[in-house]
């Protein structure tokens, strides 16, 4: 408890009057009223300050004016709505949770509603926007009611996060398999989710005000309840506030709250993050914001500020008509990653005793045993890999194409289906080895290529070079994937550093760096080449599709190092991961040490992600699966896990290519969908 | 439990592999020389591309190209989203039923590769690791679907580079003959409606959540460029891409149009693809509009596949003509 107890709970130092807290509400309700002022000003039609100012007194010309009332107007009020609505929201469950990570994105609302609304569109009904809206706020609370379940209500700040993240990426990895399985369906659905503040006239400004209106009455009158509950459950409860209700209601008004706003714009991110988080330093100054009465309303403007900020700066960088394509959630995400960079930085994370695996000792049979049948399901997979896609082949086409003696057809679906398979092989490979190096390194059962944001910054660096250069050869490709991880890597092991590599802060700015890296990625192809979603998918989502020999070989290469390097520094690896004195006792290098698997994990995550994708998760199952099979030794634990590893994505492979072919599924979605619950578990299990 | 683990997964290999013995094909030593004279071309790269002789048997990732080849008298064999082409270029329809080779943005390999194609044609808009792929599979014709600085001149170049690889330059002499006497008819026909340099707006729009996207054609597109080839004048000041001189703008965009004639393809198999009378229809921004006001607003016909080759762009002539000077 005590860790998570935040600034709300200690009394501030300097208690000025009440009407500094006035002042500073004034202050923000005339910045919100400026940015307010300055959005209606801006827009692809030619009105500008002075045609607005006319239409407002009456005096402008019909057309003018009914683009200020229709669009401009519209627009407006829902970025001060969605604002409005995701800063309470986030404001108020960081209070019941005690939490100043909590927000309707970590919690995973928005990828609960995303979903849902993929399901509904799937099952090809056609809903009004107010059912439609029902059906996210179910699936909104819903993903809620998970993340809060199994990260234990206040009991670990980063905890919440890293449940609500990886969640939000296996819902989202299924919603995008279904955009992809009935793309009639769901036309729509993927741009929606990019989050947008535009509106054509007031309707749905309208329909939605009220829910965010009942949001605000309801948090007002249970605010004193929730203020109690700053005290601690059992404080509260002497008190004689019903903790469990109020938690629950606390929850559903959010739920409503970011529902209503995920409907009129889409997902606009981290909002609900940043707006209490910004409203904190004040409550330190001004008594009056500690209540929540105050508190919440607070967080409301600084919310709406937050969101017409981020569309007016747009609308300033670039031109209006670039500026129309590019969604809002894409600007606020970028804003928010930076925000969680730096709240991961600073947040206190006690919780250092982060599941150290069960000491298993096996027997060397038992390694034996698994190492046969895992190698056994990796020819098999392999096999049927190979054999297996829109035309099924026999073991004697193989064999007579080997020989080069295979018939025209069959020479040309192996040429084009072998690559893939291997791409798909030493990609899973390499990131399992870097899973299991990155792991021993930081000692962190959560860390892994993806989680740390290393495979996302790679995925920039391959897309930058592939939208400036579009003939780039798969070397340069390779080494522009791994300048971007390197630079992330860099980046989230010195922010961590800092703070002394606390076991969780480190997965949170990787989490930060990865979302970063994907609004950029999507704000690049956006800008470079708009009607191209292919691209951003096939990057953001994991995939094989195209590979031929010569881009494995860069992967194929660094794979072989690595695991010879691996093997070689077993008992080195052994060590490091053990604890932070024996390596110094024994007069080992460390620091060059952790050093060298550092950068080796991350040249391996850079040339997979060149050769298929960003595919999360496998540096993270394969690991754990293996040191739970055959015990801690490195020696045992890097094959079984690159055996796994390799097993797992030629799977997913083979599945993405099979199921609705001739259409195809990224390796990187199956992953997820497989990862994100052994994620979940491995939290729920280091829980206790 | 580990034993039956064993036990399976040596149970399944050895029963894949058995099962998966013999072959689909007889082993091909020999490779059967085509007859007929060989066909040099330099596609939209500078690539060589060497053809036996004229492909029958034709590959194509892209609709405009699939249009072509029907517009040249040669059956596709493999089409990429043959749905989607069907709801959307139904003004030169398919006349046999193609295989459906996957998306077109990725097309499966393994699918073009069972169709043992004589040829594959596909465009610039393909990731370039796919095209390398394919010229394993078969000679790739590789075309730029489009080009802003003359559409019409690269719709001729793609309509002529698939007839020579398809010995049917007889065929694409006639298509463009077509196309030119279309345009000369619809600029006649304009100029006696009195609107000859009348400004005009071609666009399509799309409805995301009740959020309204408007795609401009400029005059760097290729509706856009036939358009003025009609005597048209383009309203649109939004800035193309350089390939498809497409733009994006949203509803208060369109009063920077002025007093024009503006007109749309929609698609009824699309419900997503007709915001200016369904969303619109309320939207006082809309009703605001000059043209609206002077009913000005024309829906040409479903199916005009507006990246098209010249069949349809001659349909789409027609239509224009048609819905102006009724």
């Amino acid at each position: 408890m005590a860790v998570t107890a935040s600034a709300r709970t200690t009394r501030p130092p300097t208690v000025t009057s009440r009407t500094g807290a006035a002042a500073v509400t004034a202050t923000l309700v005339l910045l919100v009223t400026a940015l307010a002022i300055v959005d209606i000003t801006q827009g692809t039609a030619a009105v500008g300050a002075p045609e607005v100012w006319k239409a407002l007194t009456g005096r402008a010309d019909p057309a003018d004016a009914s683009v200020v009332i229709a669009s401009r107007l519209p627009r407006m009020t829902a970025g001060l709505l969605v604002g409005l609505a995701l800063g309470m929201a986030g404001a108020a469950l960081q209070a019941v949770s005690r939490n100043v990570l909590a927000s309707p994105d970590t919690l995973a609302v928005n990828a609960g509603s995303y979903l849902a609304l993929g399901v509904a569109a799937v099952t090809g009904v056609s809903l009004p926007l107010l059912a439609s809206s029902g059906i996210a706020f179910v699936g909104g609370l819903a993903a809620a009611g998970i993340v809060l379940g199994l990260s234990s209500l206040g009991a670990g700040t980063v905890r919440l996060v890293l449940a609500g993240s990886a969640l939000t990426l296996g819902l989202t990895a299924v919603t995008e398999g279904l955009l992809l399985l009935f793309p009639r369906e769901t036309e729509g659905l993927y741009r929606w989710n990019q989050g947008s503040i535009a509106q054509t006239g007031f309707d749905g400004v309208l329909q939605m005000a009220p829910l965010g209106a009942v949001g605000l009455l309801g948090f007002l009158l249970v605010a004193r309840r929730i203020d109690a509950l700053a005290l601690g459950d059992d404080a509260a409860r002497g008190l004689g506030v019903p903790v469990r209700t109020t938690r629950v209601t606390v929850v559903v008004l959010a739920a409503l709250l970011s529902t209503a706003a995920v409907t009129l714009a889409g997902p606009i991110g981290f909002v609900g993050l940043c707006a209490p988080a910004l409203v904190r330093p004040l409550a330190r100054r001004f008594r009056a914001f500690t209540r929540t009465r105050a508190s919440i309303p607070v967080a409301g403007l600084v919310g709406a500020a937050l969101v017409l900020g981020s569309d007016v700066l747009l609308r300033a960088l670039v031109p209006a008509d670039v500026a129309v394509a590019v969604p809002t959630g894409v600007v606020t995400s970028l804003v928010g990653a930076v925000f969680l960079i730096v709240m991961a930085t600073r947040v206190r994370d006690g919780a250092g005793a982060a599941a150290p695996d069960r000491l298993h000792i096996r027997s060397r049979a038992v390694f034996l045993t698994t190492t046969a049948v895992l190698a056994a399901a990796l020819v098999g997979v392999t096999i049927a890999a190979v054999l297996m896609g829109d035309s099924k082949l026999l073991l004697g086409d193989v064999v007579n194409w080997a020989q080069g003696r295979s018939g025209r057809a069959v020479t040309f679906v192996l040429d084009t289906r072998v690559p893939r398979v291997l791409a798909a092989l030493l990609a899973g490979a390499a990131l399992a080895l870097a899973g299991t190096l990155v792991q021993a390194v930081t000692r962190n059962p959560l860390a892994e290529p993806g989680t740390l944001g290393v495979s996302g910054g790679a995925g920039l660096g391959a897309v930058l070079l592939v939208t400036t250069v579009p003939l780039a050869g798969p070397w340069s490709v390779a080494g522009a994937a791994f300048a971007g991880a390197a630079a992330s890597s860099v980046l989230v092991f010195g922010l961590a550093a800092r703070g002394g590599f606390q076991q969780n802060r480190l997965v949170l700015v990787g989490f930060g760096v990865a979302t970063g890296a994907s609004a950029l990625i999507s704000l690049l192809i956006i800008l470079t080449d708009p009607f191209n979603a292919t691209k951003a998918l096939t990057w953001l989502s994991g995939s094989t599709y195209g590979r031929t020999f010569p881009d494995v070989v860069p992967l194929a290469i660094v794979l072989a190092v690595g695991l010879l390097v691996a093997v070689l520094r077993r008992t080195e690896l052994d060590l490091v991961s053990l604890d932070e004195d024996t390596p110094r006792l024994l007069g080992l290098p460390l620091a060059r040490g952790r050093l060298g698997f550092l950068a080796l994990s991350v040249l391996l995550s850079g040339t997979a992600v060149a050769a298929a994708g960003t595919i999360g998760f496998v540096g993270l199952v394969a690991p754990h699966a293996a040191r739970a099979l055959v015990g801690r030794p490195h020696a045992r634990v890097v094959p079984v896990a690159v055996l796994l590893g390799a097993t797992l994505v030629c799977t997913a492979d083979l599945v993405g290519r099979t199921v609705i072919a001739p259409a195809q599924l990224g390796a990187g979605l199956m992953t997820a969908v497989i990862g994100t619950p052994y994620f979940l578990y491995l939290l729920v299990r280091s829980r206790r | 439990m580990r034993r039956i683990l064993l036990t399976a997964a040596v149970a399944t290999t050895v029963a894949l592999t058995l099962t998966a013995c013999g072959t689909t094909e007889p082993a091909a030593d020999d490779n059967a020389k085509k007859s007929g004279e060989r066909i040099t071309l330099t596609d939209a790269n500078g690539a060589k591309v060497e053809l036996d002789g004229p492909a029958k048997k034709v590959v194509a990732t892209e609709w405009n190209v699939v249009e072509n080849l029907i517009s040249l008298g040669v059956e596709p064999a493999g089409v990429a989203d043959v749905k989607g082409y069907k709801t959307w270029g139904t003004a030169v329809p398919l006349k046999n039923e193609p295989k459906d080779i996957g998306t077109r943005g990725e097309p499966s390999m393994d699918t073009v590769a069972s169709l043992k194609p004589d040829l594959v044609v596909v465009t610039n808009d393909l990731p370039p690791a796919a095209v390398k792929q394919l010229r394993k599979v078969a000679p790739v014709l590789e075309l730029r679907a489009a080009d802003a600085s003359d559409q019409i001149g690269r719709m001729n170049t793609n309509l002529d580079l698939i007839a020579k690889a398809t010995g049917t330059t007889e065929q694409a002499e006639k298509v463009k003959k077509q196309f030119d006497a279309k345009v000369v008819e619809g600029k006649k026909a304009l100029a006696d409606a009195d609107l000859d340099g009348a400004k005009f707006a071609f666009a399509d729009g799309y409805v995301v959540s009740k959020q309204v996207s408007i795609r401009p054609f400029t005059s760097g597109s290729l509706i856009g460029a036939v358009n003025e080839k009609i005597g048209l004048k383009n309203a649109w000041t939004v800035k193309g891409d350089k390939n498809y001189g497409l733009g994006t703008t949203d509803v208060e965009g369109l009063t920077k149009l002025g007093d024009v004639r503006f007109a749309y393809i929609g698609n009824d198999g699309d419900k997503n693809s007709t915001p200016f009378t369904g969303v619109l229809a309320k939207d006082s921004v809309w009703k605001s509009l000059p043209f609206v006001k002077k009913d000005n607003v024309h829906r040409l016909p479903d199916g005009i596949w507006m990246f098209g080759g010249p069949e349809s762009m001659g349909k789409y002539i027609d239509s224009v003509v048609e819905a102006l000077t009724k």
